[in-house]
């Protein structure tokens, strides 16, 4: 699979302070890759220098195929980006500001004028585009960001922090704005501090601390990785002794406790394993009465990961 | 997905767009220009209502407008200010750099937007002021010589203004602080016109300030077949004084300027001043533009250097 973002050894230094050490990223064309880490971890910085904003100390990092190094108009023709708690100049309209960067990456004028009616409808700043920046809320910034990110009909989007600063249903219709982006086949890459919301929509992640890389891969497979993909609760009319060390010989379990007819089994595979242990516990002569199966949340492993890591 | 690549020319625009918008919304500019308007109609009515309040009759005068051009160097200045002072600290302030600077157009192709939509919001402002005061000039004083010599007028207080205009821009990209911009350039501008005045007045270094944006040496016109008195009738030639140079060296072109000095302690009698030197007028006016050209060429190349080379951390 192609990669949309590449990184090799990235370093980056403010001072005595390295913000990004040896950091190396692949970010699949097609997907939806979820960044992550404690603040400070080097984040934003990483993404200024994918942008073209911060300039590396050390390392490379390839764009759509791009090397980026500081300025690079051209590395940019493909992205488009949504800064953390996006400014925009307030003396302009919402519509003109739209306007003006999409001359800027050439979109025609016809065409610029059917893709801001579509991106303000989208990101429900239909109505408003007429007013100055200057008295929309930040809400309405954060949308009219998604909007300019969208403008140049991008294959790659970068998000940072793409929530921050919106209400709960503001929330809800960025991530369907990002899955319908996803659909037509763009990349996206989002920074963000919920892991629920991450856990909702990323198909990928990458975690980093401390500007490295700790984890990175798809979603469930990190999430199994670092601690087991899920827990089924198991109960059994009476549980058969061989039962136990069937369960146990299965090449997907990492334990099984057992607490009287209950039996709490902790799995490492990726796909749901329910079928299999059920046959299992049949053929041993056991009768199963219920069974629960919770997946191991994102916020989970990522806090396991980054407690390791301190 | 073929994407069509985005011309220069369309770009530039973009950014002309960005940035004249903000000009004419900017309540700054606004506030300078009815400034300069309402200064203008003093200057054009003052006269009237003085000659009407003693029965004098207002006596017609053809040479009225063309020898009151020259936008004068406060009014250059602060037009410069109003217009730049934030164009591009208050990007950085702001934090409106960030998605300006992340689309697909280069930092210098920005800067050179910026400085074009500089060039036409002073030139727009400035022909309204023209043409303003050939209206009243001619309202005021009846019809008038030289009109064809306006444009030059406009132009010539475009250079002056751009002088300061390159000042400024410097000053921003390189602190990224609107307020220490305006602070700067205010000191650096009554720097230059309180030394100027002194250097030029006690001292017989003038030469110096030819080599200085702003006000410049004082110097009076010696005009062949006119006698000239060293009490009226100064010339300012620094690069603020482009327009009145031009005037006068169109009107006389074997001009010459002479630097005169004030001698404390020295005739008892009268003003005691000395004559230091003389130039030719044509030479002091192309001095004052060449080293208007080589301030601006200078300036705009630090500031574009340090746009360039400038990282955005916040």
């Amino acid at each position: 699979m192609e990669l949309a973002v590449e990184t090799t050894d990235l370093t980056k230094k403010y001072g005595t302070l390295v913000a990004v050490n040896k950091l190396n990223l692949k970010v699949k064309s097609g997907t939806i890759h979820g960044f992550l880490g404690p603040n400070g971890a080097g984040k934003t910085t990483t993404i200024k220098i994918l942008v073209g904003l911060l300039k590396p100390d050390g390392g490379r990092a390839v764009v759509l195929g791009e090397e980026v190094q500081g300025d690079n108009p051209k590395a940019r023709l493909k992205i488009g980006y949504m800064p953390e708690l996006p400014k925009f100049p307030r003396h302009l309209k919402g519509w003109e500001l739209l306007d003006i960067y999409g001359q800027m990456y050439g979109v025609p004028i016809q065409e610029r004028r059917v893709r801001i009616r579509r991106l303000m409808e989208m990101v429900g700043l239909k109505g408003r585009e007429n007013d100055l920046i200057g008295e929309y809320s930040k809400g309405m910034q954060q949308r009219l960001g998604i909007a300019q990110a969208l403008l140049s009909e991008p294959e790659l989007v970068i998000l940072d922090e793409p929530s921050l600063g919106l209400d709960p249903v503001g929330m809800v219709e960025i991530r369907e704005i990002i899955r319908e982006v996803a659909r037509g086949g763009v990349t996206v890459f989002l920074s963000s501090h919920l892991l629920s919301e991450v856990e909702q929509i990323c198909t990928h992640i990458s975690v980093i601390h401390r500007g490295t890389r700790l984890a990175e891969g798809p979603l469930r497979e990190v999430i199994s990785k670092i601690s087991g993909s899920a827990v089924l609760e198991v109960e059994i009319a009476e549980p058969p002794d061989n039962a136990i060390e069937v369960i146990k010989s299965l090449p997907f379990i990492s334990s099984v406790l057992v607490e009287g007819n209950k039996l709490v089994i902790e799995t490492n595979a990726d796909e749901d394993v329910r079928a299999q242990i059920s046959r299992a516990i049949t053929e041993a002569g056991g009768t199963i009465i219920y069974m629960n199966m919770k997946m191991k949340s994102l916020e989970e492993a990522f806090m396991r990961l980054i407690m390791k890591a301190r | 997905m073929r994407r069509r690549k985005p011309r220069i020319v369309e770009q530039l625009w973009a950014v002309v767009r960005y940035e004249l918008l903000w000009n004419i919304r900017k309540k700054k500019f606004i506030g300078m220009l009815m400034a300069a308007f309402a200064i203008t109609t003093l200057t054009l009515a003052l006269p009237v209502i003085l000659r009407n309040m003693s029965n004098m009759p207002i006596e017609s005068n053809p040479d009225y407008v063309i020898s009151s051009s020259g936008i004068g160097g406060l009014m250059i200045f602060l037009f410069a200010l109003v217009t730049v002072m934030n164009s591009i600290s208050g990007e950085f302030e702001s934090g409106t750099i960030v998605p300006l600077l992340t689309k697909p157009i280069s930092r210098t192709l920005i800067l050179v937007g910026k400085v074009v939509a500089a060039f036409i919001t002073i030139s727009a402002a400035y022909t309204l002021l023209y043409v303003y005061i050939v209206i009243g000039g001619i309202a005021i004083y009846g019809p008038q010589n030289n009109l064809n010599l306006i444009p030059l007028c406009v132009l010539g207080d475009l250079l002056s203004t751009f002088v300061w205009m390159s000042i400024i821009l410097a000053i921003g990209s390189l602190t990224k602080n609107t307020v220490l911009t305006a602070v700067t350039a205010v000191i650096i501008f009554l720097a230059m016109n309180m030394g100027a005045s002194i250097i030029s007045v006690f001292t017989e270094s003038a030469w110096i300030l030819h080599y200085f944006p702003g006000n410049g040496a004082t110097g009076y016109l010696k005009i062949p077949g006119q006698t000239t008195t060293y009490t009226v009738g100064g010339i300012s030639t620094g690069t603020d004084n482009i327009t009145k140079m031009i005037i006068q060296y169109i009107l006389h072109p074997s001009a010459n300027v002479t630097y005169i000095k004030v001698e404390l302690g020295g005739r008892p009698q009268g003003i005691p001043l000395k004559e230091i030197y003389s130039e030719q007028l044509s030479l002091v006016l192309f001095r004052s533009i060449a080293v208007a050209i080589a301030y601006i060429s200078a300036l705009i190349f630090l500031t574009w250097y340090a746009l360039k080379r400038a990282q955005i951390l916040e």
